[in-house]
């Protein structure tokens, strides 16, 4: 095989697709623990957005039907774990894992009837910038529009998070509840809304799973994607762009031990598929060594459940 | 305008307690009022009411004779009740200024351009765009106040805004209050101090057990009378007479004391060395988050420093984990009782047990004797007249004095020779202040020496013989109690010099 430089492009580009579930639902999970929320649920909420929208793709033959209602499949199993968690106070731990344990038998019941069935071709933009220019054509064009908005999401989320009055109050409610409950925020709320717009992200990374990037339904097909993610918040301490690299570097590594393991490279296998969840986590402890800017970043109250004073 | 304030029979029960008992005041603009009580009087709940935190039972509140709805803080909000809460209601990890914009309507800009103004009529001065954990408790203080005064507050209400400062602070901060007040601002200043009600205020409210017992103007009032009023019986007075004795035996020696973290919450210590004589108390004084924690955790063996000589009783003990410490009779009481000291899920008997693994025979053969235990633990209870002689109560259940008192009695029952103390009367009221202090002078009356780490410098000048004071992680130097003020303190403890 030769390693020309249009290959690198395809490369890179496959790269950046793999890495999108994992950029979805990471940016999703971020904005929901930076509001002091642990959601141990992303898995069950990834697979529920992933059948979701590979069952409404099929029934009614529409895909943005299938990408919106994915992300409300992906609201509405959040809404239970944000009315156990903050309307009857239990454990984020525990009521997470349930949650995703139940994502993942029901999403095995409703997708009973959808094993087998084809997938359909889901639009590409730009599709004929991509063979006219070399090496970058194959990088920056023809992808699908979901790859774009997730690209652009960790610097949206950056800006949301820095930059606006309601990222302001996010993170001012993640730093101590008591206090903006004092100040007249009312966290249930604040923390609701992150809790669904986090299952929506979720939901929208599975529905990536099942409808873009491999469009069939395989039971439990998001493979632990979802708890990557999880890690991928705390390795990244909770900073947008460094979701965004670590998402890249697992997605990366992943498809270049693929290609190390097709070209019969003299390294166990075992190895080399450790090696994707290795190098994150070695490069995000790298590039998060600051233990100042990691106390700026920590959400204090994380998974502290909250209790408004009568 | 004028703004009056009226609190009318106002009740919170909780299970067990009743926190405002039909509780009736009235304030005007243009005076500072005090409420004073102990620790449990009420205090804190009257104010969480009147800033709509929490709504009470019973009774009602009038601003200027309209009938106030206080049922979240927003509504005090609205009214212009502007609140410091003892513990700051901040936003640790967020900057100063972001803390400030949070709740304001205004844009950036012109909010950068109304504290500016805030901070030149009142003579403040923080940066703006650090994260507020950076700052000084003072400092915290003032961003509570300014968010405040942002709001153009008719009343403001400061809840033990003392606690935390130094001297020097506590008098700006008075300069400050008195400021507001001239400007039309009612102001309602809680506190247990005395003396401050005193220096500042011009009436005073006295609550006791949920009840107002007396309202008064200061200047009829002496510190004799309103610890009288507010503790509901004569307090003895406790005097430490000195005992400086160039010739005694240096019984714990500390030499090269450093210590360095990474962790930003954590301080640094540079270099102490000093030295306690048998029978002697040296009192340690400093604004919190000077180095104290960390001072304490090395001086009990938590955490051990390379290079460090401690001698204690003519051995070096540097190395040593606390248990071991406690085999040479050194002995413990930290600042946070409910998490360092004691385990509060656990009976008090099985907590007079953590410490005492080798003494005494509580275990045989690896197993627990109760038996002995408990009756230790009676011991405990009735030598240091904790307020209840059942060993199976659980340790949470006990009131801050109660458990303070357990834990001296536990480490004091083996007669050690050295007790290091940190902060033991915070947050405990006159009548458990007044115990606990007669309790270390005892230890020093008996020959025996203490450490006592506080940042309650009117405890350390009754109490010491010698005092130093830590200002980020170093030592002042010694000084002979007598030649100390509670000013030279000040001074030290915000950095100063006083030579």
């Amino acid at each position: 095989m030769s390693l020309d430089i249009s290959f690198i492009g395809i490369l890179i580009g496959s790269i950046m697709a793999s890495s999108v579930p994992l950029i979805l639902a990471a940016s999703g999970e971020l904005i929901t623990e930076r509001s002091g929320v642990l959601n141990l649920g992303v898995e069950g909420m990834m697979i529920i957005g992933a059948i979701s929208g590979f069952a409404l793709m099929v029934i009614t033959d529409n895909l943005f039907i299938a990408i919106v209602g994915s992300m409300f499949s992906g609201v509405i199993i959040s809404l239970i774990f944000g009315f156990l968690t903050q309307s009857l106070l239990t454990n984020h731990v525990a009521t997470g894992l349930a949650l995703t344990i139940f994502g993942i038998g029901l999403s095995a019941m409703l997708g009973k009837n959808f094993v087998g069935i084809p997938g359909k071709e889901f639009p590409i933009l730009f599709s004929s910038l991509r063979e006219s220019i070399p090496f970058f054509g194959p990088i920056l064009f023809g992808h699908s529009i979901v790859l774009y908005f997730a690209f652009a999401l960790p610097f949206l989320t950056n800006y949301f998070l820095k930059k606006t009055k309601l990222g302001l109050v996010v993170r001012a409610v993640g730093d101590s509840p008591v206090s903006a409950s004092n100040q007249g925020i009312n966290v249930t709320l604040v923390r609701y809304c992150c809790i669904l717009y986090g299952g929506a992200m979720c939901g929208l990374a599975g529905a990536y799973l099942s409808l873009i990037y491999t469009p069939q339904w395989i039971e439990n097909m998001t493979a632990g994607r979802g708890w990557i993610a999880l890690a991928l918040v705390v390795f990244a301490t909770w900073s947008p762009i460094k979701v965004l690299i670590g998402a890249l570097i697992f997605g990366g590594i992943t498809i270049l031990q693929l290609h190390m393991q097709a070209i019969g490279f003299r390294i166990p296998v075992q190895f080399l598929s450790a090696l994707p969840y290795l190098m994150t986590i070695i490069v995000l402890v790298v590039i998060s060594r600051d233990s100042r800017k990691i106390k700026l970043n920590t959400p204090t109250s994380l998974g502290r459940i909250f209790y408004k004073e009568k | 305008m004028a703004t009056d304030l009226r609190i009318s029979n106002i009740s919170k029960i909780y299970p067990g307690c009743i926190a405002n008992d039909n509780v009736t005041l009235q304030f005007k603009s243009g005076k500072i009022y005090a409420l004073l009580g102990e620790n449990g009087a009420g205090k804190s709940t009257l104010v969480k009411i009147l800033s709509g935190v929490i709504s009470p039972d019973n009774g009602e509140v009038f601003l200027n004779e309209k009938n106030l709805k206080l049922s979240s803080p927003l509504d005090a909000k609205k009214n212009k009740i502007g609140m410091v809460f003892q513990h700051f209601n901040l936003f640790e990890t967020l900057s100063v200024f972001e803390n400030l914009s949070i709740d304001a309507t205004e844009d950036n800009k012109s909010l950068r351009v109304r504290i500016n103004e805030i901070f030149k009529k009142y003579n403040f001065s923080i940066d703006l765009d650090v994260p507020v954990l950076n700052l000084s408790a003072g400092q915290k203080q003032k961003v509570e106040i300014i968010r405040c005064l942002l709001r153009s507050p008719k009343v403001l209400i400061m809840d033990e805004p003392t606690s935390v400062l130094t001297e020097q602070e506590t008098e700006e901060l008075f300069i400050s209050l008195k400021k507001f007040c001239d400007e039309g601002i009612l102001i309602i200043y809680i506190t247990h101090k005395l003396k401050e009600v005193l220096s500042l205020c011009d009436e005073v409210a006295v609550m006791r057990k949920g009840k107002v017992v007396s309202v008064s103007q200061t200047q009829n009032e002496k510190v004799e009378t309103l610890a009288n009023k507010m503790v509901g019986q004569k307090l003895a007075k406790i005097k430490k007479k000195i005992n400086i004795s160039k010739n005694k035996d240096e019984i714990f020696k500390v030499k090269h004391l450093n210590f360095y973290s990474d962790d930003p919450f954590e301080t640094n210590l540079v270099n102490l060395n000093f030295s306690v004589k048998k029978g002697e108390c040296l009192g340690i004084a400093g604004i919190s988050g000077n180095g104290q924690n960390e001072l304490f955790q090395i001086l009990s063996g938590e955490i051990i420093t390379p290079d460090t000589s401690i001698i204690f009783r003519n051995k070096e003990i540097a190395k040593l984990n606390p248990k071991q410490r406690r085999e040479y009779l050194m002995a413990f009481s930290p600042e946070d009782r409910i998490s360092q000291a004691a385990v509060p899920e656990l009976k008090i008997y099985e907590n007079v047990a953590l410490n005492n693994f080798k003494s005494s025979n509580f275990f045989e053969k690896g197993l627990v004797n109760e038996r002995k235990i408990k009756e230790h633990s009676k011991k405990i209870l009735s030598d240091f007249s904790v307020n209840t002689d059942n060993v199976e109560l659980k340790s949470q259940f006990l009131s801050g004095g109660n458990l303070q008192k357990l834990i001296l009695g536990r480490e004091l029952i083996t007669a050690p020779e050295l007790l290091i103390c940190y902060n033991p009367t915070w947050g405990l009221d006159v009548g458990a202040i007044n115990y606990i202090h007669e309790t270390l002078i005892k230890i020093n009356d008996r020959e025996k020496s203490t450490i006592l780490i506080s940042t309650d410098t009117e405890e350390l000048l009754k109490l010491s013989d010698r005092i130093a004071v830590i200002y980020k992680g170093k030592l002042s130097k010694i000084m002979p109690s007598e030649e100390v003020t509670p000013e030279k303190l000040g001074v030290l403890m915000g950095g100063g010099s006083i030579d």
